[in-house]
């Protein structure tokens, strides 16, 4: 997958047409075969874009603090990416007019191990739901897998996964990269920083911790799409899908299959409901 | 799932955390969020009714139960409360017409990821109590302090020096 050359050809011509003010693609790392976000403004500048199985970071995010206001953007999105972008438009964050999409019909990228990421073996969309310009060719939607780490988690017993979580939020420095880096967290005033300051709320304790991520969690539950944008940010490579996904598994099986930003107007679980909703754990 | 709370030599487990214990005289605290229409107005029945119920309570009035956002539950859960209750008018009865069926699917999803990353099941309860249903609610209560007596202090994820 190396759609490097298309993607310049795209750029350029929406440069040479004014359609844009700015482009935002990926750029190689100088240091190593990684690559990193990066925005243009100047055409000269679009020789550097490229798109390989490397291309792993979600591009909607920079999308996000109202820059389609005033300014037209062109970006790339993968399938996953573009279902975050689905729901951010659905949601009022981004202009459709003010914005050109590249989506990519995406065969997977790759961890830092070099293998094909988790999310991608287990990926339900590869293809892009929303785009203006499609590049590859679609495969279609894929059935639906629980995580195989939901999965072996759920075996354990109640005080083994505490111990287990607890030593996972121990090593979170409440830097919030997890909460910058999602496209879908985009609160001008986070609930998690509010009446007081985040030291207080016992930053670099497992408390802290499990106070944020439990509640940032819950804020995305229904509404992420599983790109792991958040977990590539993390300084502390802490396993944030294990909260998102879990919450995946539960809506899939109790919300009509629900998943998030699959198609246009979703707004996700929580902005609907159905009378015959599981109710039993109710007393 | 279920695990077992020991009581032994005057001190209770808890059952997160086997290695913590109380003394035998410790009272949960639990955090009721009820909803002003049907819960709130049901509890002040019990109240007039001159019926009983467990002290444990420390009730907060919200205007319909879809206004508690799962961090309420969190918030609780990291400070002072060994459990959290949380009632809303039953189904077809929400004076906001369908605010506790939205309410119902965010219940569910809180209920099984704060399962998940350890906390026992019971803590987090949930209930439907119509203004007209003081008994209920002492019933409630009276069920969901059983339940957290039994499961002994909360210490997992519990700030310090709070
Ligand atoms: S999750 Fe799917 S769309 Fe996203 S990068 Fe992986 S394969 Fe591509
Ligand atoms: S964690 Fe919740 S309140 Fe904070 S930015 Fe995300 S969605 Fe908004
Ligand atoms: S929470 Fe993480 S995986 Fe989910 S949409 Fe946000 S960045 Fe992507
Ligand atoms: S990015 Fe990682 S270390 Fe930073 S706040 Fe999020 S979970 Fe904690």
């Amino acid at each position: 997958m190396d759609y490097s050359k298309k993607i310049q050809e795209i750029a350029s011509k929406l440069f040479a047409d004014n359609k844009i003010n700015y482009f935002v693609g990926y750029k190689q790392n100088s240091f190593d075969d990684s690559q990193v976000p990066f925005l243009i403004t100047d055409p000269a500048e679009i020789p550097k874009l490229v798109f390989t199985d490397r291309s792993v970071f979600n591009l909607a995010n920079y999308l996000k603090p109202d820059h389609t206001k005033r300014k037209r953007v062109g970006l790339v999105v993968k399938g996953c990416d573009s279902r975050a972008l689905n729901l951010m438009l659905t949601e009022s964050q981004v202009k459709r007019e003010n914005i050109y999409i590249i989506g990519i019909c995406c065969e997977g990228v790759l961890n830092e191990k070099g293998e094909k990421a988790q999310n991608c073996v287990e990926c339900v969309m590869p293809d892009p739901v929303v785009y203006d310009e499609m590049i590859g060719s679609p495969t279609g939607k894929r059935e639906y897998t629980i995580n195989a780490d939901i999965r072996e988690l759920a075996t354990k017993a109640l005080e083994e996964r505490a111990d287990y979580f607890e030593s996972i939020f121990e090593n979170c420095i409440r830097c919030n990269a997890c909460r910058h880096s999602c496209p879908l967290c985009y609160c001008a005033k986070c609930c998690i920083d509010q009446e007081t300051s985040t030291l207080y709320h016992g930053a670099n304790t497992s408390s802290g911790a499990m106070h944020a991520l439990m509640t940032w969690s819950l804020h995305l539950a229904g509404r992420c799409v599983d790109c792991r944008n958040c977990e590539k940010a993390c300084p502390s490579h802490l396993p944030l899908h294990l909260l998102h996904k879990q919450n995946e598994s539960v809506i899939y099986e109790n919300f009509q299959q629900h998943l998030a930003g699959m198609e246009k107007d979703d707004r996700g679980a929580f902005y609907k409901y159905s009378l015959s909703d599981p109710d039993d754990f109710i007393l | 799932m279920e695990t077992e709370v020991k009581e032994t030599q005057g001190k209770i487990f808890s059952a997160e955390n086997p290695g913590i214990t109380a003394p035998t005289d410790w009272q949960p605290v639990i955090m009721g969020i009820l909803c002003n229409w049907c819960s709130y107005a049901g509890s002040d029945l019990t109240g007039t009714s001159r019926i009983q119920y467990p002290p444990n309570i420390r009730i907060i009035r919200v205007p319909c139960s879809s206004r508690v956002d799962p961090w309420f539950i969190i918030k609780s859960l990291q400070t002072t409360a060994d459990g959290v209750l949380i009632s809303g008018c039953h189904p077809g009865d929400c004076h906001y017409i369908s605010g506790n069926y939205y309410a119902r699917r965010r219940f569910l999803v809180t209920k099984k990821l704060l399962n998940f990353i350890g906390y026992h099941e019971n803590r987090i309860q949930f209930s439907w109590v119509s203004a007209a249903e003081g008994p209920k609610f002492a019933k409630v209560v009276a069920k969901v302090t059983e339940d957290i007596k039994k499961l002994g202090p909360l210490h997992r994820y519990k700030k310090e020096n709070f």
